[in-house]
Formats: C-alpha cells, sequence, structure tokens
C-alpha cells in the first residue's frame, strides 16, 4: 500500500487544520461569553462520546446503552482526584473533607479517568458481552442505573461525596494563559477541548482503520463468517467494549470541566438516549458523522433553536406553540424523521476524505 | 419482625401487580416482534398523564377511566402503525432505536404540555381511601390491585389459548414467516397484541399513580425498565412469566426500601446502612444475574441458531 | 503408512432428540480431496459445523494432525489450519473484495492492539496487504478488489468466499456447497479451481456437494450419509454402482 498522500486525504487535513486555526483567532477575537464557544466546548465533549459509542454500535455491532455509566464515572474519578486539597473541606463537607488529600495533574486525572472506566468495562463486558443485541443493551443500560446508584450511595461519601455535589475542580477555563494579575493573555478554553476531543478520535479512528478495526466491522457484518475467519469474538468484542468506555470516560471528564459540577444523578438513561440518537443521526458508522451531528445538536439546542423556548411575536401577534419545552418537541420530530425515513443519517458511513472522491468507494476509513 | 416486614411485603405485592400490568406488553410485543419496545414504559406515563387532563376536564371520573384505557390502547396501536410497521424489514437495530425515539419523542411531547410540573393524578373515590390490615396502614389499591391483576391475566391466557386471535398470536410469536404464508394476517395480530398491551399498561397506570399521586414525563422510564427486567426474569415471551417475575421483583424492591428498618429491628445492624437506595440497583443487578446464569428467564423456551 | 489430516472418530450430534449426526467415523489424508454426500437433511452440514467448532460434538472425537481439536472455538480450530466456506454465502457485506480477503490475515497478525493502532507493525500491515494483492491476483479477482463483496456476481462471491479461506492459511479446506446455484460451466470452471489451489496451496479438500458430476470428477474419495449415518464409503466408481447408496437417492428423490 503506498503512503502516498491523495487529494481528498489533502483536503481533510486541510479542512481540520482550518477549523482548529479559526478557532483559535475566534477565541482571541470574540468575547468569551458568545454561544459559539459553549457550542464548541459541548460540542467537542459530545463528539468524543458519540465516536466512542460509534465504535461499540456502528462499528461492532455491539448494541450497548452503558455510555452514561462509563460518563459518570470518568466525570467522578477525574474530579475526585483534581479538586484542590485546601478546597476538599468546602466541597465534601458533610464529610469531614473526604479521605482523598491529594490532586492529580489534569493530564492524568484524564487518563485515569479513562483507564477506570474501562476497567469497569472490562469487569462487566465478562458476563455482558456473551449476551444478544437487544439483551445487551439492557444489560449495560442496567450497569449504569447500578453505577449512578452506588455513587450516590451514602457509605462511599468521604470518597464520592454521596448524592452532594462534586465542585472547584479544574475547569475549560483553566487552561486559558494569565498573566501575573491574573488577565487572560492568551484563550486557550475551547481550543484545548477541541483539541483532547481530536487527539482521542484520531486515536479512535487509527484504531478502525487498523487490523483489529477491520475484525471488528467483521464482527458486526457476520459473527459466524468472523470466527470462521480465526477471530476471537470474545477478546475483539471486550477490546471494543473496553477502549468505547476508556473514551466515554474521558469524554465524562470532559464534562466535568464544561459543566463545572459533577453529581451522580444527572448522569441518565436519557442521556445515553441523546448520545445514541446523535450517533443515528449522523450515520451509524460513520466518524464524521458523529462528530457533525454532534455540533449540530449541542447548537441547536444551546442556540439556534432556543427562540422555540420563548415567546415569540411578530407585528405584536404571538406565535402560537411557541413556549417552554417546544424546541425539544422539534427536536423529536427531526430524530423521528430520520430514524424513520434517513436511517444513512448525516453520512452514511462515508467519512470526510470520501467527500472529495469523486467515484463512490467503500473504504469506511480517513486514513 | 413480622409486622415490621409485613408492610413492606403488602407495597411489595401490590407494586408488583403494576409491573406485571406493563410487564406483560414488553412480553407479549417481545414475543411476536422480537423488539424491547422502550416506549411502553412511556405509554403507561402518557396513560397517566390524560387522566390528569380528563379529570381536569370535569367529566365524570369513571368516563374519564374508560376514556382514558381506550385512549392508551390508540396511542398504543398508532405507534406501532407510525413508528414500527415501517421498519418491520429494517435490521433489529434500527427498530429498537425507533423505539428509542419514540420513548424521547413521548417524553418531550408531555414535558411541553405540562411544562415539566408534577402533575396530580385525581382522586379515585374507594381505591384511593385509607384502610389498616394488622401492622400496615395503606390504600385499598394496595389491596385490589394484585386481585384485579390476577383477574385480568386469568382474562388473557384464556383469550391467548382459546380463541381464534389468541391462536393467531402464538402461531405468529412461534415462527413468523411460516405463519404469514399460511395466510395470518400478521398486521392485524401485531396490531391487537399492542392494543392489549398498552390497555393493560392503561390499568396498571391507574392503580400505580392512584399510589404515587403525582405524574411528570420521567415517571414512565423507571417502572418500564423494571416491567422489562421483570418479563426477562419470568423468560421473556411467557406471559405467566412476566407476572410470577413482576411479583418477585416488586417485593424485592420493596424489601430492600425497608431492609434497614428490618434488619435494625432485627438486630443485625446498629445504624441504618443507607441501603434504600439499591431498591433500584437490585432489580438491575437481578437482570444481569438471570442473563448470564439463565438467559431464558425462569419459564422461556431455548432456541437454536442455525448456521 | 498415509499422512493422516482429519480424523473423525464416532461423531455424534444431538439437538434434544433429534440424532443429526449419528456414532460417524472418518479419514482424510493429506492432498486428498474427499467429498460428503448424502440427501438433504442426511446431517452433512451438521458435521461440518461439528468439525468447525460451530457445534460441540454430543460425543466423539476430532482430531486434526493427530491434535485432539475437539471443543475448540472456531477461531481457535481456523488458527490450527482448518478454513471453511458456508452453504449460504457469508461475506463481509460492508467491506471490499480486498478487505474481505486481508481481515482473514488477522489471524497470523503478530502485532497487538497497541502497536496495530499506533502503526507500530507498519511492515506487516505492508506484508498483509501485498500478500492479499498476489492472492487476489492469482485468482483474477484483482481487477475487482475495490468493489463491494456483496455486489460481485453469485458465482465470484462463492469464488471470493473460498479465497478468503485460502488467505487464512489452512491446511485443510473445508466446502459447504461451493457450486450451489452456479450454471454447469461455473461448476466445471470451480472443479478446475478446486484442483487447482489444492496443487498451489499444499491442500487437503473436505466438499459436500450436491452437483454429482462435480463430486465425482474431482473426489478421490467419497463418504456418503443418510439420517446422520454412513451408509458408503469409497472411490466415485464403487459409490455410482453402490446399492445402498442408490436407494438411498432414489428414495429421497434426487439423482445421482
Amino acid at each position: 500500500m503506498k503512503k502516498k498522500l491523495d487529494f481528498p486525504h489533502i483536503m481533510t487535513v486541510v479542512i481540520i487544520i482550518a477549523i482548529y486555526a479559526a478557532v483559535f483567532v475566534a477565541e482571541q477575537t470574540i468575547a468569551p461569553t458568545s454561544m459559539l464557544f459553549t457550542v464548541l466546548k459541548k460540542g467537542a465533549t459530545y463528539a468524543l462520546v458519540a465516536v466512542s459509542m460509534n465504535l461499540l454500535n456502528g462499528f461492532t455491532g455491539i448494541f450497548s446503552l452503558g455510555q452514561a455509566g462509563f460518563m459518570l464515572i470518568g466525570a467522578y474519578i477525574f474530579s475526585i482526584f483534581t479538586i484542590p486539597v485546601e478546597q476538599r473541606g468546602i466541597v465534601y463537607q458533610y464529610y469531614n473533607g473526604g479521605i482523598i488529600q491529594f490532586t492529580l495533574p489534569v493530564v492524568i486525572a484524564m487518563i485515569l479517568a479513562g483507564l477506570v472506566a474501562a476497567l469497569f468495562a472490562f469487569l462487566i463486558g465478562l458476563p455482558v458481552l456473551r449476551l444478544k443485541s437487544d439483551y445487551l443493551a439492557i444489560a449495560t443500560l442496567g450497569f449504569a442505573e447500578i453505577v449512578r446508584t452506588i455513587f450516590q450511595w451514602d457509605k462511599l461519601g468521604p470518597i464520592t461525596n454521596g448524592s452532594n455535589m462534586l465542585r472547584l475542580f479544574p475547569t475549560f477555563n483553566d487552561f486559558n494563559i494569565r498573566n501575573a494579575e491574573g488577565n487572560v493573555v492568551v484563550y486557550l478554553s475551547t481550543l484545548v477541548p477541541m483539541i483532547i476531543a481530536g487527539i482521542c478520535i484520531g486515536i479512535i479512528l487509527l484504531l478502525i482503520n487498523s487490523t483489529y478495526g477491520r475484525a471488528l466491522r467483521a464482527i458486526k457484518d457476520d459473527e459466524i463468517a468472523a470466527e470462521a475467519m480465526g477471530i476471537h469474538l470474545a477478546s475483539h468484542k471486550q477490546i471494543a467494549f473496553c477502549v468505547s468506555s476508556f473514551f466515554a470516560g474521558v469524554g465524562g471528564a470532559m464534562l466535568a470541566m464544561y459543566q463545572t459540577t459533577v453529581q451522580a444523578k444527572s448522569f441518565t438513561t436519557a442521556m445515553t438516549y441523546e448520545i445514541l440518537l446523535i450517533v443515528v443521526i449522523g450515520g451509524l458508522g460513520s466518524v464524521t458523522g458523529s462528530v457533525l451531528a454532534s455540533f449540530l445538536f449541542v447548537a441547536c439546542s444551546e442556540w439556534w433553536l432556543r427562540f422555540l423556548d420563548q415567546k415569540q411575536y411578530i407585528s405584536g401577534h404571538e406565535i402560537p406553540l411557541l413556549r417552554n419545552g417546544f424546541r425539544l418537541v422539534v427536536f423529536s420530530f427531526i430524530i423521528m424523521i430520520v430514524v424513520l425515513f434517513f436511517r444513512q443519517g448525516i453520512m452514511g458511513t462515508k467519512e470526510l476524505p470520501d467527500l472529495f472522491r469523486k467515484k463512490k468507494t467503500a473504504e469506511g476509513g480517513a486514513k | 419482625m413480622w409486622n415490621t416486614i409485613f408492610p413492606y411485603l403488602l407495597s411489595g405485592i401490590s407494586v408488583g401487580g403494576q409491573y406485571a400490568l406493563i410487564a406483560i406488553g414488553y412480553t407479549m410485543v417481545y414475543g411476536i416482534l422480537r423488539l424491547i419496545n422502550f416506549a411502553h414504559g412511556d405509554v403507561f406515563m402518557v396513560a397517566g398523564i390524560v387522566m390528569v387532563y380528563m379529570a381536569a376536564s370535569g367529566l365524570p371520573l369513571w368516563l374519564c377511566i374508560v376514556l382514558d384505557l381506550a385512549a392508551t390502547a390508540i396511542i398504543g396501536f398508532a405507534i406501532e402503525r407510525i413508528a414500527y410497521k415501517p421498519l418491520r424489514t429494517a435490521p433489529r437495530m434500527s427498530i429498537m432505536i425507533s423505539a428509542i425515539g419514540v420513548s424521547y419523542t413521548l417524553q418531550n411531547l408531555v414535558l411541553y404540555i405540562t411544562g415539566g410540573l408534577n402533575q396530580i393524578y385525581p382522586k379515585i373515590p374507594w381505591i384511593s381511601d385509607s384502610i389498616t390490615i394488622g401492622s400496615a396502614t395503606t390504600k385499598v389499591v394496595t389491596v385490589v390491585t394484585p386481585i384485579l391483576t390476577i383477574l385480568l391475566v386469568f382474562a388473557l391466557v384464556m383469550l391467548i389459548n382459546h380463541t381464534k386471535v389468541g391462536m393467531a398470536m402464538r402461531a405468529v410469536s412461534k415462527d413468523f414467516e411460516t405463519s404469514q404464508l399460511m395466510g395470518i394476517n400478521i398486521n392485524g395480530v401485531i396490531s391487537t397484541t399492542f392494543v392489549i398491551g398498552s390497555f393493560l399498561a392503561g390499568v396498571g397506570s391507574t392503580l400505580y399513580f392512584t399510589n404515587y399521586t403525582t405524574v411528570i414525563q420521567t415517571s414512565g422510564a423507571m417502572p418500564g425498565l423494571k416491567a422489562f427486567v421483570a418479563a426477562v426474569f419470568g423468560g421473556i415471551g411467557s406471559v405467566p412469566g412476566a407476572v410470577v417475575g413482576a411479583f418477585i421483583i416488586g417485593i424485592a424492591e420493596n424489601i430492600i426500601k425497608g431492609l434497614d428498618i428490618i434488619l435494625f429491628k432485627a438486630g443485625l445492624i446498629s445504624k441504618p446502612m443507607g441501603l434504600a437506595i439499591f431498591s433500584d440497583a437490585f432489580t438491575f443487578a437481578l437482570l444481569i444475574i438471570i442473563l448470564v446464569v439463565k438467559p431464558t428467564g425462569l419459564f422461556g423456551e431455548k432456541s437454536i441458531d442455525k448456521v | 503408512m498415509k499422512d493422516n489430516v482429519l480424523h473423525i472418530e464416532n461423531l455424534t450430534m444431538q439437538f434434544g432428540g433429534v440424532v443429526a449426526v449419528d456414532n460417524f467415523s472418518m479419514d482424510i489424508n493429506k492432498g486428498e480431496i474427499v467429498a460428503l454426500i448424502g440427501p438433504n437433511g442426511a446431517g452433512k452440514t451438521t458435521a461440518f459445523n461439528a468439525v468447525t467448532g460451530v457445534y460441540l460434538p454430543t460425543s466423539g472425537r476430532v482430531t486434526l494432525n493427530d491434535e485432539n481439536i475437539t471443543g475448540l472455538r472456531p477461531d481457535q480450530i481456523t488458527a490450527r489450519g482448518i478454513a471453511r466456506t458456508f452453504q449460504n454465502i457469508r461475506l463481509f457485506s460492508s467491506m471490499t473484495v480486498f478487505e474481505n480477503v486481508l481481515t482473514a490475515h488477522h489471524l497470523r497478525r503478530t502485532s497487538n492492539l497497541f502497536s496495530a493502532t499506533f502503526r507500530l507493525n507498519a511492515m506487516e500491515e505492508k506484508r498483509m496487504r501485498e500478500d492479499t494483492d498476489a492472492l487476489l491476483k492469482k485468482v483474477d479477482l484483482y481487477d475487482l478488489k475495490d468493489e463491494m463483496a456483496v455486489s460481485l456476481p453469485y458465482g465470484k462471491q462463492r469464488l471470493l468466499e473460498i479465497v478468503r479461506a485460502l488467505a487464512s492459511g489452512p491446511k485443510l479446506l473445508l466446502l459447504d456447497e461451493p457450486a450451489a446455484g452456479m450454471n454447469p460451466q461455473e461448476t466445471d470452471e470451480l472443479g478446475e479451481f478446486i484442483k487447482r489451489i489444492r496443487t498451489e496451496f499444499d491442500l487437503t479438500v473436505f466438499i459436500i456437494e450436491h452437483h454429482m458430476n462435480l463430486v465425482m470428477k474431482i473426489s478421490d474419495r467419497i463418504y456418503v450419509i443418510e439420517f446422520g449415518k454412513q451408509i458408503a464409503e469409497g472411490r466415485p466408481e464403487e459409490i455410482q454402482n453402490n446399492q445402498a447408496v442408490i436407494d438411498a437417492y432414489l428414495g429421497g428423490g434426487e439423482e445421482l
């Protein structure tokens, strides 16, 4: 295989660099309170989680609904180990400051968040991955609910703060570079999360296009044939499950930084559903699709369609239907239309470089 | 000791009956379409909301109940026609995603209509009244539920085993393709299944919300999931299995709710452990265990994959 | 002493009350093409599935080059050198012809998840791709390498499935009705192809087939089963004249 970069790949690299450059410039010039940055930060977080879910549901054919559970683990591990020691007394006020009295650097804590999520995935994967599609879905969903309960248990309070909020840990704003007076010199609070998500998604892409990725796709296409080709189903599914959960964990850590607070009760099944629907809208089996759909979804829900939730007047007349909650109704209908009539989603199984190819080829990967 | 456990046991049986009425919808649909109808719990919730709005309109309560049950059955029918029927030949994952989409849609619609506020469920005379049995003070509905559940299940089993439509249902769940070739009206059977399942969920909702008194858009999610676990536990596809599973889960979760007090009174622990929080988690732990140990559940049938 | 490749000893396969394969024994020696024939539902595919680990035999033993492989998983059996095709073609539908064959090389990888993801195995990946290209050229599928596997004509799909099996580096190739649905000309070509790959890839071939012309032309020996039991074994000309076989087929309404 020749390593020569062809036109589609050059275009892809150019586009990605352009996006990052534009974000950097925008951050230095536009007021940091702009909705644009909220969307980009949350979008980057969701993009990572959606791609990690797509690795399972779209590329390996494992219908897992445990994503919120692994995000929760990631978010908790990250925040537990990054709250500054001097703040622990305030955060863990009901538990005498908690029992963990040290902090880890942000990067280490993020990796640890992923690793612990992956460890949980490994343990739960042993029994659960043997199950068939729909049973697996419901078992992973149940697992996420169990995790949510355990993290709220009062007896674990000295570590998890029970059902109370975790806060005062580093957030995206801490990525900004400040001078001695504490004024921001260079804004990086959007660029850094986008770079983190970009690196993680890049790693997932590398995996998908490696020999292991081909084995996973083979499993999705036909388990029996894959096994007959010498692919050990259990270990390969376990690989997909753990890698996916690792990045869901990292995504959870990012979500914690985005939200600035973490509480177990917010990591509900509804969150998993939302991510699944993003993956479906983008196209099961397309990394590009998941990324696009994440940013679109977040932009619509946080910004562009916000007006649907408020009463609007045209020349003094109130527009009917518009009030709190209407945005979600519109959303639901869009999703149902995609699910029923555009099952391929935005991208189908195509990736960004495929858009620059004249002939339709089947190579799913971007590399 | 008995006096401590009894109230929990009683409400467990009651909740179990309500889960059973929901679980039947899951198990019948799964038996025929091999689909986990993720929206079923939300149909149950919508039944509650419809009841709230009907009662507010001033209609007599008995009429509200009748109309509510009819509306719920129609909603179930409509969901199948709109969201599942077009995907009959699509991969199973697509139809499951569609079910999740319907669940999302129903919740958001209700959120929009109610403004996301708790709705007070109308007090239904007699079954909302309090009674005292032994050491437990409870509502009449607690006692009525298991009895009504058993009666309805009995009627349903008679329907499945002794009527023509019941026979068609059994045939379709045994072999979808062959039944179609034999001239069974598949769509009719599927619709009937959804109508019956939704109707029973409607009955369940009347009993459940009389007990819990408020309805919100997320009210259906947890009972729905638990009822599904009950259906799996009993052996998915089997109606009696679902009922037995539902009672076991209902009782177990209520015992766990009172576990701190029970253990404390028994002298086994000296201060509360906060175990009540695990009443939901227990159900899911049970699910994972049963799936791993005996995926066909208590009464399920084994199937062999053909290569 | 002949060089034994596959040895099946008293294999029985039972599903509930149904005995699909009943105390069946056979031997295949190196370089042979051996056919297993019998009326529909005689238990041929079940025997294949028991050999390749899809089913766990109720009783009996299967050895490959004197190593006991009974009860191993399908992927372990493939790793030991048995590759197979399926009665109803099972290609990877989201992949191209090239990728289908390339996937079979995953089995012989030396890389691990980390080295493969971060491209530390570039040499190996390159070799896998070159080997795949070479194999596709050898069997005249190279021109179609970027086509979707499932968009190929039926006959080519059957061929591709065999090629994919070859790419896993087998000693013994199991073909489950490779000529099903093929016209006479394609069937002839398939026969030549099977003989050719036996020589070129130093293979032993075990085949289930209904096309009697093909079976008689390429097989060195034939086993016949009915209701899971062996009713005859021998060279093609012996089988053609065997009364029990003729009865079984006439009874089953099939043409010999």
